[in-house]
């Protein structure tokens, strides 16, 4: 498990991000003395350190200068301050990344991924996902069964990939919009509708027409 | 001044003159002095009034311009009487203590001002960075909620985010060149920011956006073009109609860019359009609806005109509305 240092002085995100983490498989190590945070790195050798700037004693800045020298895990900053100097500053002294508060939860944890992958040289996410005797390659768009295939629509990719994603429980039309928002497509109940018509469709051309369950009030299922 | 203003100024001296020598002429013509001599004695008396009164003319003319001049190249014009050398004149001297006296007390009122104007910005932005915690806690809470009403309250955080966010840039426009970053940036990535920004009450509105031909770069502040992105995004999403659809996309004029954010909303009449950018402005719409500032659009234009950003909108009752940010080329940029 991945160790994961937090350097924050605001006691509920503390706790809050710490229980965050701990569910996404994440080992949290929350700094509460912040006297020898620099010790504290060294000894625990996180693979990750989230940092704020506005810190009790000594700011994030010459933290992370000092940081940098000392361990090798990537930062990440985490503040409230968000002029453009300071994005600049941080990024030049070594940090990693810089969000700024108030973030969205799924933005930390995506951001949190993508420099863990870079840092340990992982492999991008496997192209392919399976599910219910589907097949979904991602980077060609294209869904598989029973020895068919069909091409599908970037709409109709991200809402296939959300539903095998959690195959087997219920996504509700709200977390799928959420969802395709978060791959920047912008759409509406009403443009899911549709999309979800066309992807029963395609489905249904390649073997499987009832692969998608509707449940009435809930959402959908795989 | 003007000779005529000159002459109206000392008629009462003139008179006080002409009677004088009037006098002067009938005593001596009584006394029998001969005409010839007279008119002589007038003549030369005459020339040397004329004279004095001339070069007082072309004096004062010549010093009133010097002074126009040096006021005309003073930044803060109050420190006038600092920068004036010292009149000859006793009476001229004493008038200008007074007004130098008066003056060190305004400068001394308006840097006080100005400190006290600095400390309140400080403190805005202090307190919108230590505001920002915890509605960071509030947020990383929500997640344990069941999907409704973490929604509702998520919806709920944004918009305090939103009315916190203009604060933030209101105190900013007052001294933009402090946090602007003038860099090549990627239109894209504004567009992706602003609505990520703002998509609670984008979702929550039922709104599809479209996004076409987003990928170029212009040359601009990021956060201040999400900023001012995010206030045309909240106004379309609060200014809905049925089936609301937003479209960004990009126009290329000339070497410029343009960025066109257009929405099929309820529109804004024809004669409040030229008003919508004032300060605290809500109009029709604003007042049905509620919820309204005045402040969304007033800042959007103020931040362009410091970016140097082209801000227009145009829009039609029942229709939409279009509002074109036509981005400078990086030749044009003045402050890069």
């Amino acid at each position: 498990m991945q160790k994961i240092m937090v350097i924050e002085d605001d006691t509920a995100i503390q706790e809050e991000l710490a229980l965050l983490l701990e569910n996404e498989g994440y080992t949290p190590l929350v700094v509460t003395n912040f006297t020898d945070i620099l010790g504290q790195a060294v000894l625990e050798r996180p693979d990750l350190i989230l940092l704020d700037i506005g810190l009790p004693g000594r700011d994030g800045f010459s933290l992370c200068a000092a940081l940098r020298k000392a361990v090798s895990a990537p930062i990440i900053f985490v503040t409230s301050r968000d002029a453009g100097v300071d994005e600049v500053r941080a990024l030049s002294l070594g940090g990693d990344d810089y969000i700024t508060k108030p973030y969205s939860v799924p933005v930390l944890l995506a951001r949190i991924k993508a420099v863990l992958r870079r840092s340990s040289g992982e492999p991008e996410p496997a192209d392919t996902l399976e599910a219910g005797g589907l097949r979904l390659s991602l980077t060609k768009g294209v869904v598989s069964a029973n020895g068919k295939t069909a091409e599908l629509t970037r709409n109709e990719l991200q809402i296939l990939a959300c539903l095998m994603a959690h195959t087997g429980q219920i996504v509700s039309r709200a977390d799928l919009i959420d969802a395709l928002w978060d791959n920047q497509i912008y759409i509406d109940d009403n443009t899911l509708s549709v999309n979800m018509t066309r992807l029963r469709g395609k489905l249904a051309e390649i073997g499987l027409p009832d692969a998608i369950k509707t449940r009435r009030g809930m959402g959908y299922q795989l | 001044m003007t000779l005529r203003e000159f002459l109206s100024d000392r008629l009462g001296r003139i008179a006080l003159w002409l009677v004088c020598i009037a006098l002067a002429a009938l005593f001596l013509f009584a006394a029998g002095t001969q005409p010839g001599v007279l008119a002589l004695l007038m003549l030369a008396l005459f020339l040397v009034f004329v004279t004095v009164q001339a070069a007082d003319f072309l004096r004062q003319r010549a010093r009133l311009l010097e002074l126009e001049a040096i006021l005309e190249g003073l930044d803060r014009k109050y420190l006038f009487a600092e920068c004036v050398p010292p009149p000859k004149s006793l009476y001229e001297r004493r008038l200008f203590d007074l007004t130098r006296r008066a003056g060190r007390a305004m400068a001394g009122a308006v840097s006080d001002a100005q400190a006290q104007q600095r400390k309140y910005r400080e403190y805005v932005e202090q307190w919108v960075h230590e505001i920002k915690a915890p509605i960071t806690a509030a947020r990383l809470i929500c997640r344990d909620l069941d999907g409704e009403t973490r929604r509702k309250l998520t919806a709920e955080l944004a918009q305090i985010e939103a009315h916190i966010e203009r604060a933030l840039f209101y105190a900013r426009a007052e001294n933009p060149e402090q946090d602007c970053l003038l860099r090549q940036i990627d239109m894209g990535k504004v567009a992706a920011q602003a609505i990520e920004n703002h998509r609670s009450l984008l979702i929550q509105s039922g709104v599809q956006v479209v996004t076409e031909e987003l990928d170029c770069t212009v040359y601009t502040d990021e956060k201040w073009a999400v900023f001012i992105l995010g206030q045309l995004l909240q106004n379309a999403a609060r200014y809905r109609g049925t089936a609301p659809v937003i479209i960004l996309s990009t126009k290329p004029l000339g070497k410029q860019t343009q960025l066109i954010v257009h929405d099929n909303g309820i529109g804004i009449p024809a004669h409040e359009l030229p008003r919508v950018f004032d300060r605290g402005f809500t109009g029709s719409n604003g007042r049905n609806r509620g919820g309204s500032t005045g402040m969304g659009l007033y800042l959007c234009k103020k931040l362009a005109g410091f970016l140097e950003l082209g801000l227009e909108i145009a829009s039609e009752e029942g229709k939409g509305t279009t509002v074109t940010l036509t981005f400078p080329t990086k030749e044009n940029l003045t402050k890069l």
